[in-house]
């Protein structure tokens, strides 16, 4: 009774160790500036892009006006169209009674441009463009908007904004599981950008844990804390507390994409469209977890086998190249999602992140499919921490010299028995 | 008969290889409860390899080691404090985060190792540098949170490589007492070093190996006396006389060293001094210092111990 009562309570102790590890590594990478300059830099980006975009637009969209000469009499009591896109600079839209005012505006630089409709506009739907540089597209879309404003005056408010806003084809799957409308191609891209931004937190992660790696081997910390805990302990609570920075790093990104898509609702419509179902959330939580951790704990290998962290950063080379694969048949996965090469890079468990990622975004993967490769995933992700945890006790001591493939995978080697 | 148990760390018969070297080779020896040992050798005996199989960092191929009554287990870890020689603390980190993260791994819970960290801040006089990182501090400084990391857990075995190794003769000195302070609270010790005058006056027994191999083990007073040449040292402000069954005299520091013929004993020697009535300021036994020894010994001199 009492034996077994020492043991429960030295399990606790050896379990305690383990969170105390996970705890210190999350913590010594997520309180550091870099980790904040990698956390702020992508949503940084993502508004630097947005303000430059702005900008050049403004720059190219000037607000000088646009002329019309009205032939058809159709805008004779004209009414102004609905602002579209509070981004959108409005272009004053002027009437000219006569083509010789109007050209004589053109020629002063008045106007970007103006319009002649002829008497049988209605007709014909044909209208003149008179400019010396072609008017921007925007100045055009505003005025082809007031056009459309003025045809359908009158008519009641339910037609007028159906025909404002365009047809909508919706495609939908048999069993009504999935749909897709022609506007959301927002969410097709998603699953594509949630791939990339994945893999980014992934590596810029596992490689503060290869680097952290590295150092400690070269300044022998190692050697303190092999004599407190296992192996085992160690490598799985740096995977874990690692895996932690990096699910950090995504949830703020996440948050900052909805914090980006809330606010841009009030600015830019096509943004209200934005939805993403809950099931591919789950989906995709399913397969990025296991991804990362056999992607950190692969990277924690190489960090224990090599010598220093140039090296570790070759050796990388050989993991990033798979895991990107996808991405370079990126056209042949999304014109045929469930072709042969999209289902053997699902099953791959290097390439399965990224590979299941682009296929969510263009097709319904069989659950008969992702299940096995989910399993894989995981058992690979499992078998890299066994690994890991093999190199680290091969590796962590052996001080300027290279643990083998063969020692690694091979016979216990000679320092181990 | 040695009975099983009795030593906190028993070494039997262990060899450990890297490649075609033999790093330790068949290296058997004890360590009783509450001893300061000396590990001694020079520069590549396999020293370092000896404490790394004694703490389960590596795996003999051959022969046991036993540590607190047994194998290495996780829970044995708790009860050994170690200082490697290269030392190994985290550079990025403040001080106090580091000793207190290191002594939790240890299994001390956060609050006892928070307020045991304190203390021992304050007797090494770095409690002012506690927010400082590693990286920032002195050698000195480091060495000494480096001796804090090593005891924070009142560990019954302490294994130490170089423990005086950049630290001032104050320090050297603080660092002794806290030497000396264990042993009274009966802290098993091995300590690594290349100071012989340190293990001259702290152990109590030493273990020289070379090539991996023991050369010399025991207590250090016989070990002294096993190696004591048959002479004596003599110091006098006149001119020595020559004297009856000498073998030979000649000058060693200030004074003159002279070495007995088999059958005179240094009795006869001192009688014959006073006869002669030569003024003495010194007349002591030769017995020669641990560097002799370790130089003599590491030089050829002795085969290795059984």
């Amino acid at each position: 009774m009492k034996s077994s009562f020492g043991w429960c309570r030295e399990r606790q102790g050896q379990l305690s160790k383990f969170w105390r590890v996970v705890a210190y590594e999350y913590q010594r990478h997520v309180l550091r500036r870099r980790f904040l300059f990698a956390l702020l830099s992508v949503p940084a980006l993502v508004v630097v892009m947005a303000l430059v975009v702005l900008l050049i637009d403004r720059a190219e969209n000037k607000n000088t006006p646009i002329g019309y000469v009205d032939h058809s009499g159709l805008l004779a009591q004209a009414v102004e169209p609905p602002q579209s896109s509070s981004f959108e600079r409005p272009v004053p839209i002027i009437q000219f009674e006569s083509e010789a005012q109007a050209k004589e505006s053109l020629q002063a630089g008045k106007l970007q441009a103006y319009y002649v409709l002829p008497s049988d506009y209605l007709q014909t739907s044909q209208a003149e463009l008179i400019f010396i540089q072609p008017p921007s597209s925007s100045a055009q879309a505003q005025f082809r908007n007031f056009i459309r404003a003025n045809l359908l005056k009158g008519q009641p408010q339910a037609i007028v904004e159906r025909i404002t806003e365009g047809n909508d084809v919706v495609v939908r799957t048999a069993d009504g599981s999935r749909q897709m409308s022609q506007k959301d191609w927002f969410n097709i891209l998603t699953p594509f950008i949630a791939g990339l931004v994945f893999v980014m937190a992934i590596f810029t992660t596992s490689g503060y844990l290869m680097q952290a790696m590295v150092e400690e081997k070269e300044n022998r910390t190692m050697e303190i804390l092999l004599t407190s805990v296992s192996p085992l302990q160690m490598m799985s609570g740096k995977i874990v507390g690692i895996v932690g920075v990096g699910l950090t790093q995504l949830l703020a990104w996440i948050g900052f994409a909805i914090g980006g898509v809330m606010v841009g609702r009030n600015y830019v419509t096509w943004l209200n469209a934005v939805q993403i179902a809950p099931s591919a959330l789950v989906t995709m939580a399913a397969v990025m977890l296991p991804g990362f951790l056999l992607i950190a704990a692969l990277m924690a290998t190489v960090g224990a086998t090599v010598t220093e962290a140039r090296e570790g950063q070759q050796v990388t080379g050989l993991i990033t190249l798979p895991v990107m694969l996808p991405y370079w048949f990126s056209y042949l996965i999304i014109s045929n999602p469930n072709g042969p090469m999209a289902v053997a890079l699902s099953y791959f468990p290097l390439t399965a992140p990224v590979a299941l990622s682009l296929r969510m975004g263009f097709t319904q993967v069989p659950l008969g499919e992702l299940l096995p490769s989910l399993v894989s995933l995981t058992a690979f992700a499992l078998g890299a921490l066994w690994l890991a945890g093999r190199a680290f006790r091969l590796g962590m001591l052996r001080y300027g010299q290279r643990v083998t493939l063969r020692e690694l995978f091979g016979q216990p080697a000679a320092g181990e028995h | 008969m040695e009975r099983k148990g009795m030593y906190t760390v028993e070494v039997s018969h262990v060899t450990k290889s890297f490649g075609a070297i033999k790093a330790v080779d068949d290296l058997s020896f004890n360590v009783g409860k509450g001893e300061i040992f000396g590990l001694l050798g020079p520069n590549g005996a396999g020293k370092t390899t000896t404490i790394r199989l004694i703490l389960d960092i590596f795996k003999p191929e051959s022969g046991e080691v036993a540590v607190l009554g047994g194998p290495m287990t996780e829970a044995t870890k708790d009860r050994i404090g170690y200082m490697p020689e290269e030392r190994g603390l985290y550079q990025d980190i403040p001080l106090e985060r580091c000793l207190v993260y290191l002594g939790s791994l240890k299994g001390l819970s956060p609050t006892v190792v928070r307020q045991r960290a304190g203390e021992y801040l304050e007797r090494f006089d770095l409690a002012a540098h506690k927010n400082h990182k590693i990286k920032e501090l002195s050698k000195g400084m480091q060495q000494k949170a480096q001796i804090i990391v090593t005891l924070l857990h009142k560990p019954e075995l302490v294994i130490i490589d170089e423990p005086f190794i950049s630290l001032d003769p104050v320090n050297t000195q603080l660092v002794k007492g806290l030497l000396r302070e264990l042993r009274t609270q009966s802290v098993t010790l091995i300590m690594s070093t290349h100071q012989m005058h340190q293990v001259e006056e702290l152990c109590d027994r030493i273990l020289l190996i070379n090539h991996g191999r023991a050369v010399l083990y025991g207590g250090l007073d016989q070990i002294r006396r096993q190696y004591a040449s048959h002479a004596v040292l003599v110091k006098s402000s006149s001119e020595l006389p020559a004297l009856p069954g000498v073998e030979k005299m000649e000058a060693h520091n200030s004074s003159v060293k002279i070495t007995l013929a088999s059958g005179t004993s240094p009795q006869q020697v001192l009688e014959e001094l006073v006869k002669r009535n030569v003024p003495l300021e010194q007349f002591e036994i030769a017995t020669p210092t641990l560097d002799e020894i370790f130089i003599r010994v590491v030089q050829g001199e002795a085969g290795p111990v059984e």
